[in-house]
């Protein structure tokens, strides 16, 4: 329970940043880091039972039982010991930030920072392999928007980072996926325990791999380590809490989680102790070479985290206890150093090591905060980072392998130690000591301590070395834990100060006087600082993997780019003719056709099409298109109501009809002619559109209409009054049986809808097309459209009413006769075309309704209607009721009629949309001619060919141009 | 038969209307392409029971295939809005041309 409490209140933390920030700008922190210290005295309380008794707390609740993904949490040792350094370096980081940002707002940061604390301890509180993965990719989350909140600089940065990160986000996912099918579970503690999968030596290694590319990524080992430095263009406290203290010890957390499976792993053991020994004497060579005090600090982060991977891929009980010691000395200094790094930065304005110099006398605090943790740093007694860096050489002389490797994996530490120490010296010598190298008169030159609040946090962490060093038994109990949960092994090491005079005390006495020469020789760091030793670097390469991958995308991507519409639409129809050949070729056992497919009337449709197609392909006039195509609209209608579909028939027509008011707002803005085509163009599509039709036809006859009535259609037959109430058998299906997919539809209409009205807002109609002005002279019958419209505004006045009623009407009777929302919505929306047409101008025609609150009122009346469903078990089951009438009989109400309603709404918003949106004279608006009827001009003024709006009037006005 | 006619004539036309040159076209070969679909569904149902499933008036004996005619109601619809979506692309912005330079 106590696990799910400290998740709970992180999230209610996240959720009240915005809260916290409206009122408290910056020192929103200090709640938060309240918040942080709370939780890291409760997780405090829980070392009795977690380290003394060695019992993890643990926590189980379903949570997506039909996966079998189970919310596992279980706090062992080592988790303890993880989340004990979120919460405790989280609360110094919060505190330190009120006072690292100026005065102000800080949402962003704190809601994200909240949100990694929250993610980091669920990633390391996590006992299932999923919610491990969901926790990872939150915090590669949370540092990609971290990084990014330092402005635009910082923006190649945080992509850079994340996708890296996300890269080993990705192996790892692939590990869990792996280890959840062959082991059939999800939780992490079974899996580690399962000798099944960890005995094959093939799979085993395959894992092993896959989450190691995962540490390697996560940790910055070497060849993922350059993201570190990059990532550093994020703010200070984001440094030291994400790439120093926490967040790049997820892959530490990672790689001892995973130990107890992969100890006897060869490529686990080699590869972690090779890359992380490489990465440690790269990272502390290249941070001796930085002028930037956080870049170097970056760099140490880099080395300090190749000792900790180096020395887990050792893998002996020892090791593991020194890979603990040092996490906790590590997350220590770091943070006290990068706090340090920020106050030199925030109040010289710089942290160039060549502009810096003799700050002790004027910034004694921070010196002495800087001073501590690199001394912890360096390894020198009686810091914790000396014991630690003890445990670290003594682990590597007793790697298990050949007798040479445990020596020679000892050098290489040393060397690394050797630079760790001088870096450690440059940063604070050359930034406190000396004389001071900053020009007079400027900011860095005058710069005095800062404020105690900003100071404490890091000094707290800071001494946090030296007291843990001093007193470091009261560790054995965590370091034995943490080594047992990570070993499956008893571990019982007793830490202590001083060992006595062994290998490790001349090791560590080595790097310090190597170092101590290598300081001096190298005037601190001076004579190698700011060398390019490589012809390239890690982000080079990155960017030139990026940019190919980018190109051979594109250069792919060119094989289908093109601008006509044609080819794409060409493309699948030619492979579906192909298809159709085949199979003519190959030919298909037919069963015989049933029953009469050919009544002698139908004919006359065929007829009637025939003519309408072939009119409407060879036609070059816009207008005349159009209603050609209507016209095959009407004869589709036609031949739908001899299918015996009456409701489909009086859908297609009302939609025909619309379509063809529509479809004429929008060609009074284009010209009156098609575009012309080469000849060949046309007998090359002409011929691929007869294959296509013949295709379509042959098919048509062959696969349909060859099998009595299916057993669907049977069954909706037999039952719909029964089950629904209604006789109209297809309005049942769409409102009862099958009313999700008509929500789908609707909402689908809805979009289009609001699509319309986006797509004008970003770029607006054509005006009237030129050749479309029609000229009339003002004695002229047309000339006044107040005037010549007026019979059709005086049937509309009464027309438009009675339209809407017998909408309503035909909304109401939809469950047992023809009619239903979506004829009924058509006959409304068709109420308002004509109050459209019969309007004398654009301006006058305006239906001030607010459409997309009616198409959004549509959708969610049809969802209200399904949630009521819910009432009787399922979403959008209908409720039926039977409300007895005054007179005599009853009405039988069902919830299905609310669900037609909200279809009709939504018909009736996308029409007005329509009409409103495609209507209007946007150009006009402003100049306000179209508002005014127009004043007599010298006898001759265009007038737009609104009334032109419908084919009947096209043939009227023809006359007069 | 005479429905699978009527089918190949509607998709020679919608195939040669949508390879042509224009927004406007290319909305008119859908429309026509999308009503012989619709003609397809149907017959996928079978014609050859043409009675009106409303069972106010008649029986389910002879009714026709009301499933086909439940999809083929939504589809118009769902058409019809593509389509004025399509025509508002037509015309907006600069032309409804689709091949660049003319």
């Amino acid at each position: 329970m106590v696990l799910l409490l400290l998740l709970i209140v992180l999230a209610v933390t996240v959720a009240s940043t915005p809260l916290l920030d409206r009122f408290l700008g910056r020192n929103a922190g200090w709640p938060i880091a309240t918040v942080f210290l709370a939780l890291t005295v409760l997780v405090a309380l829980q070392a009795p039972q977690v380290l003394g008794a060695g019992t993890p707390v643990e926590y189980t609740r379903p949570w997506m039982p039909s996966l079998g993904v189970d919310l596992h949490l279980r706090m062992d040792g080592l988790g303890w010991l993880f989340t004990m350094l979120v919460t405790g370096i989280g609360t110094l980081i919060m505190a330190y930030s009120t006072r690292y940002f100026p005065p102000g707002r800080r949402l962003g940061f704190y809601c994200l920072m909240s949100v990694f604390a929250f993610a980091m301890t669920g990633l390391v509180l996590a006992d299932d392999v999923v919610l491990l993965f969901v926790f990872w990719e939150l915090t590669t989350i949370a540092s990609f928007y971290l990084i990014g909140l330092s402005g635009l600089t910082a923006d190649r940065p945080a992509i850079r980072t994340f996708l890296l990160t996300a890269m080993g986000g990705l192996t790892l996912l692939g590990a869990v996926t792996l280890l959840v099918i062959r082991t059939g579970t999800t939780q992490l503690s079974v899996i580690l325990a399962d000798p099944s999968w960890t005995q094959d030596p093939a799979f085993v290694s395959v894992v092993a791999l896959l989450v190691m590319v995962a540490v390697f990524t996560k940790s910055a080992q070497f060849p993922f380590h350059y993201w570190l430095p990059d990532a550093m263009a994020a703010s200070t406290p984001v440094s030291a809490y994400l790439h120093a203290a926490a967040m790049v010890k997820a892959g530490i957390y990672l790689a001892m989680r995973f130990t107890p499976a992969f100890a006897e792993v060869f490529l686990w053991n080699a590869m972690l102790i090779t890359a992380g020994l490489v990465t440690a004497l790269m990272g502390a060579f290249f941070a001796l070479q930085q002028n930037d005090l956080k870049r170097l600090a970056a760099f140490s982060t880099v080395s300090q985290l190749g000792l900790l991977i180096a020395v887990i891929g050792v893998g002996t009980p020892e090791a593991l206890v020194a890979a603990s010691v040092h996490t906790v000395a590590h997350a220590l200094f770091k943070s006290a150093l990068f706090m340090a790094v920020g106050l030199v930065d925030h109040q010289t304005g710089t942290r160039d090591i060549r502009r810096l110099g003799g700050l002790r006398h004027r910034m004694p605090v921070t010196a002495t905060i800087a001073t501590l943790s690199a001394l912890s740093m360096a390894g020198i007694p009686p810091l914790l980072g000396f014991i630690s860096k003890e445990n670290l050489f003594e682990a590597f002389l007793h790697a298990p392998g050949p007798g040479w490797f445990g020596p020679l994996a000892g050098v290489v530490a040393v060397g690394a130690s050797v630079f760790t120490f001088a870096y450690s010296f440059r940063f604070v010598y050359r930034t406190f000591f000396g004389a001071s190298r900053s020009e007079e008169g400027t900011e860095e030159a005058t710069a005095g301590e800062a404020r105690i609040g900003f100071w404490t946090p890091a000094i707290i962490a800071a001494f946090g070395g030296v007291l843990l060093g001093l007193t470091v038994p009261v560790l054995d109990p965590l370091v034995n834990t943490v080594a047992t949960d990570a070993t499956h092994a008893m571990v019982d090491t007793h830490l202590v100060l001083w060992h006595g005079f062994n290998a490790a005390l001349f090791m560590s006495m080595a790097a310090v006087g190597l170092g101590s020469l290598l300081a001096w020789r190298s005037r601190a760091g001076d004579a190698m600082a700011g060398r390019d030793l490589v012809p390239f670097t890690g982000v080079g390469i990155f960017e030139a993997l990026y940019g190919g991958i980018i190109r051979v995308g594109r250069r792919v991507g060119d094989l289908t780019r093109f601008d006509s519409p044609a080819y794409h639409l060409g493309v699948p129809m030619i492979v579906i003719i192909g298809l159709a050949s085949v199979i003519a070729v190959v030919g298909l056992e037919l069963p015989p056709v049933a029953g009469q497919t050919a009544l002698g009337l139908d004919w006359l449709l065929v007829g009637l099409m025939a003519v309408a197609v072939g009119s409407a392909v060879v036609t070059r006039s816009r207008m005349a298109g159009l209603a050609l195509v209507g016209v095959a609209g009407f004869t589709t209608a036609l031949w739908l109501f001899f299918l015996g579909a009456f409701d489909v028939a009086l859908t297609q027509l009302l939609v025909e009809i619309l379509t063809v008011v529509v479809a004429v707002l929008v060609l009074r803005r284009l010209p009156r002619r098609f575009h012309s085509v080469k000849r060949r163009r046309t007998v090359l599509t002409a011929a691929v559109a007869v294959s296509a039709g013949l295709c379509a036809g042959v098919a048509a006859f062959a696969l349909t209409g060859r099998r009595e009535l299916s057993p669907a259609a049977d069954y909706f037959l037999d039952n719909a009054p029964e089950d629904t109430g209604g006789t109209n058998v297809v309005n049942t299906i769409l409102v009862d049986y099958r009313a999700l997919d008509t929500l789908g539809e609707l909402t689908v209409l809805g979009v289009a809808g609001l699509i319309i009205i986006a797509v004008l807002r970003s770029s607006d109609l054509l005006p009237t097309h030129g050749s479309r002005q029609i000229i009339v002279g003002a004695t002229n019958a047309a000339y006044d459209p107040a005037d010549n419209t007026v019979l059709m505004r005086t049937v509309g006045r009464f027309l438009m009413p009675l339209l809407v009623l017998w909408s309503l009407y035909l909304l109401f009777r939809g469950h047992n006769e023809p009619g239903g929302g979506f004829i009924a919505g058509l006959v409304g929306g068709a109420g308002f075309a004509l109050v459209y047409l019969a309007a004398p101008s654009d301006r006058d025609a305006r239906i001030r309704l607010t459409y997309p609150v009616i198409i959004g009122a549509g959708v969610l009346v049809a969802a209200f209607s399904g949630v009521l469903g819910f009432v009787d078990g399922s979403f959008l089951k209908p409720l039926h009721a039977d409300i007895p009438l005054a007179w005599g009989g009853h009405f039988h109400f069902t919830t299905a009629f609310v669900f037609d309603i909200g279809v009709y709404l939504a018909v009736v918003g996308v029409l007005l949309t329509a009409l409103n949106e495609l209507g209007l004279e946007r150009g006009s608006d402003t100049s306000g001619s179209r508002e005014d009827p127009p004043t007599p001009q010298e006898g001759e003024i265009p007038v737009g060919d609104t009334n032109d709006a419908s084919p009947m009037d096209d043939s009227t006005t023809g006359g007069k141009r | 038969m005479t429905l699978a006619i009527t089918i190949a004539i509607m998709v020679a036309g919608g195939v040669y209307l949508m390879l042509q040159r224009g927004m406007v076209r290319i909305v008119l070969g859908l429309i026509l392409v999308g009503h012989a679909v619709n003609l397809l569904i149907m017959s996928a149902g079978g014609v050859f029971r043409r009675d009106l499933p409303l069972l106010q008036f008649g029986t389910a004996l002879t009714a026709a295939d009301p499933l086909p005619q439940a999809f083929v109601l939504t589809a118009i619809v769902i058409a019809f809005s593509i389509a004025i979506y399509m025509l508002t692309l037509a015309a907006s912005g600069s032309d409804d041309d689709t091949e660049g330079n003319s």
